[in-house]
C-alpha cells in the first residue's frame, strides 16, 4: 500500500520553481514519475531541460526537501534520467503558451 | 544516475572583478572612438593597435576569462583544477592590457613588459584549463572546442610577445611575418572557436532547444582550426595561396556555424524576445554582414571594407554576444549566492527579475545604433557619422556598466 499517490507527490514537488523560466518542475514536464511504499520511502524519477544545467544538484535537493515536507516520509530517492529526452511538448499548455511555443 | 559537475558556481567575489573591469573597458573602448579620424583609418597605426588591444584584452578576454570560471565545469562536467587561480588572472590581465595600450600610444618600450604580464595572466588561465581537462574522461565535441581554442591561445600569445619584443626593438625581425599568425590564433583560433563551442551549450540552454544535429558545429570547428593552422604556416613560410585557401575555409566555417545557430533559433520553444534574445539576434546578424563585407574586400580590395568587417566583428558580433550572455550569467551567479539558500524558506526572485529593463534596453538600442553608425562612418570616411556613432556607443556602454552594477548589487 502506497503512503502517497503519484498525484500527491507531484503536488508536493510542484512547489519547486525553476528560477530561469519561472515555472514549477511539474508543469515543465520534468517530473516523469513518483511513487512511495507503505514505510514512507519515496522514489522520484525526473529529468532536466539540459544536461549542462548549472543548478543540477540544487534542483535535486529542492525536490528532495519538497517531498520530505510530507508527513511520515522517511527517505527520498531522486533519480535523474536522460531518456526520454525532455522537450517542450512535455510541458503543460500554460508553459508552452507563456514561452511562445503554442 | 548520471553525475554532472558539482562545483558549478565559484564564489561570485572571484568572478565579479572580471565583469566589472570588462564592462568598464567596454566603456573606455567606446569613448576611444572619439579620437579616430574616419578619413585616415589604418590597421597599421599605433592608435588603432592600442584600440584593438584595449577592446580585445580589456573587454573581450576579460569577460570570457571570467565567464569561463563558471562555464568550464558546466561544459567539461568536472570541477576546476584550481579555481582560486582566477584571483591572479584578472589583475595581471588588467595591468598587462593597460601597459600594452599605453605602450602603443606613448612608449613602445612598455610593450614587452605589458606583453609579459599578459602572457603570465593567460598562461595561468590556459594552464588551469588544461589541468582541469585532465580530469575529463571522455571528450565531447564541445569539450574539444575548449582544448583546441586554448591551444591556439597558447601559441597566439607567444606570437604576440615576440611581436611586442620586436616592436620595442628588443628583437630584430619583420613584425608582419607574425602579424597574421597572431591575429588568427587569438581571434579565429581562440575567440571564435570558444564562441562556437560555448554557444552550442548556452544558446540551447536558454532557448530550451533540443534535437538538432551537431554536424555543422563539427564542420565549422574543423574548418576554422585548419584555417588558423594554414594561416600560421602561410605567414611563417610566406605561402600566399595557402593563406587564401585558409580565408575561404574560415568563411565556410562561419557559414556552417551560422546555419546551426539559425536551426536552433528557428526551432526554439522559448520565443520571448528579451534582451538576451535581441542581443544575440543583433550579434549574429552582424556576423553575417562581416562575411558579406569581408567577401567584398577580397573582390574590391578597399581597406575600408576590411576595417568595417573587423569593426562589425568586434563591436557587433563579439560585443553583443558577450553583453547578451552577461544578462544571463551575472543574475545566475548572484542568485546562486544570495537567494538559492532561501529557496523554500521565503519568496525569491526569478533570474529575469534581476535584469534592469530600462538600462538593458537602452544599452541594446544605443549600442546597436552606434555600431551601425560607425560602420557607415568607416565605409564613407565620415567624421560626422563617427562622432555620432561614438556618442551612441558611449551612452550604450554606460547603460551596460549601470546594468552590470545593478545586477551585481541586486538585493
Amino acid at each position: 500500500m502506497a503512503m502517497y499517490t503519484k498525484e500527491e507527490l507531484f503536488k508536493a514537488i510542484s512547489t519547486v520553481i525553476d528560477p530561469e523560466v519561472g515555472f514549477n518542475l511539474v508543469e515543465m514536464g520534468l517530473i516523469y514519475d513518483a511513487s512511495s511504499d507503505d514505510e514512507g520511502n519515496v522514489k522520484v524519477t525526473m529529468t532536466l531541460s539540459t544536461k549542462a544545467c548549472p543548478l543540477h544538484q540544487m534542483i535535486l535537493q529542492w525536490v528532495k526537501e519538497a517531498v520530505e515536507k510530507l508527513p511520515n516520509v522517511k527517505d527520498v530517492d531522486v533519480e535523474v534520467v536522460w531518456e526520454p529526452e525532455w522537450n517542450i511538448s512535455m510541458a503543460d499548455d500554460n508553459v508552452k503558451k507563456a514561452l511562445g511555443a503554442l | 544516475m548520471v553525475k554532472i559537475s558539482q562545483d558549478f558556481a565559484p564564489p561570485f567575489k572571484l568572478i565579479a572583478p572580471f565583469f566589472i573591469v570588462g564592462s568598464l573597458f567596454y566603456f573606455f573602448s567606446s569613448f576611444y572612438l572619439f579620437f579616430f579620424d574616419a578619413t585616415m583609418l589604418s590597421f597599421a597605426e599605433p592608435k588603432m593597435l592600442a584600440f584593438v588591444h584595449l577592446f580585445l584584452l580589456g573587454f573581450v578576454m576579460m569577460i570570457i576569462f571570467g565567464a569561463m570560471a563558471q562555464l568550464v565545469p558546466v561544459v567539461l562536467e568536472v570541477g576546476h583544477f584550481g579555481v582560486e587561480l582566477f584571483y591572479a588572472i584578472w589583475p595581471l590581465l588588467l595591468i598587462g592590457s593597460l601597459l600594452m595600450v599605453f605602450g602603443f600610444l606613448y612608449s613602445p618600450a612598455l610593450l614587452p613588459y605589458g606583453g609579459v604580464v599578459v602572457l603570465i595572466s593567460m598562461m595561468i588561465f590556459v594552464g588551469e584549463i588544461f589541468l582541469t581537462m585532465f580530469k575529463v574522461e571522455k571528450l565531447t565535441l564541445v569539450m574539444s572546442s575548449v582544448l583546441i581554442s586554448n591551444t591556439f591561445l597558447f601559441f597566439g600569445i607567444i606570437f604576440g610577445l615576440l611581436m611586442a619584443l620586436a616592436y620595442a626593438g628588443t628583437l630584430s625581425f619583420d613584425i608582419n611575418v607574425l602579424l597574421k599568425a597572431h591575429v588568427y590564433s587569438v581571434i579565429g583560433g581562440y575567440i571564435v572557436i570558444t564562441i562556437m563551442g560555448l554557444s552550442i551549450v548556452l544558446v540551447p540552454m536558454f532557448t530550451l532547444s533540443h534535437s538538432f544535429s551537431l554536424k555543422p558545429l563539427e564542420i565549422g570547428m574543423t574548418l576554422m582550426s585548419v584555417a588558423v593552422v594554414f594561416v600560421i604556416i602561410s605567414s611563417l613560410f610566406n605561402i600566399s595561396w595557402l593563406a587564401y585557401l585558409a580565408y575561404a575555409m574560415a568563411f565556410v566555417a562561419m557559414i556552417s556555424y551560422f546555419y546551426l545557430i539559425y536551426v536552433i533559433y528557428k526551432t526554439r520553444p522559448r520565443k520571448e524576445n528579451d534582451v538576451y534574445a535581441l542581443s544575440l539576434m543583433f550579434s549574429y546578424s552582424a556576423m553575417l554582414f562581416v562575411l558579406v563585407i569581408g567577401a567584398l574586400y577580397f573582390l574590391v580590395g578597399k581597406e575600408s571594407y576590411l576595417l568595417a568587417a573587423a569593426w562589425l566583428l568586434f563591436f557587433g558580433f563579439f560585443a553583443f554576444l558577450i553583453t547578451g550572455h552577461i544578462y544571463k550569467i551575472i543574475p545566475f551567479l548572484v542568485w546562486f549566492e544570495k537567494f538559492s539558500p532561501l529557496v523554500g524558506k521565503q519568496k525569491v526572485p526569478m533570474l529575469a527579475d534581476m535584469v534592469p529593463y530600462k538600462s538593458s534596453q537602452a544599452q541594446l538600442i544605443y549600442s546597436a545604433t552606434g555600431v551601425l553608425l560607425v560602420t557607415a562612418a568607416i565605409l564613407l570616411g565620415s567624421n560626422l557619422l563617427m562622432g555620432a556613432g561614438a556618442s551612441f556607443l558611449v551612452i550604450g556602454s554606460l547603460a551596460f556598466v549601470r546594468s552590470v552594477f545593478y545586477m551585481i548589487n541586486f538585493k
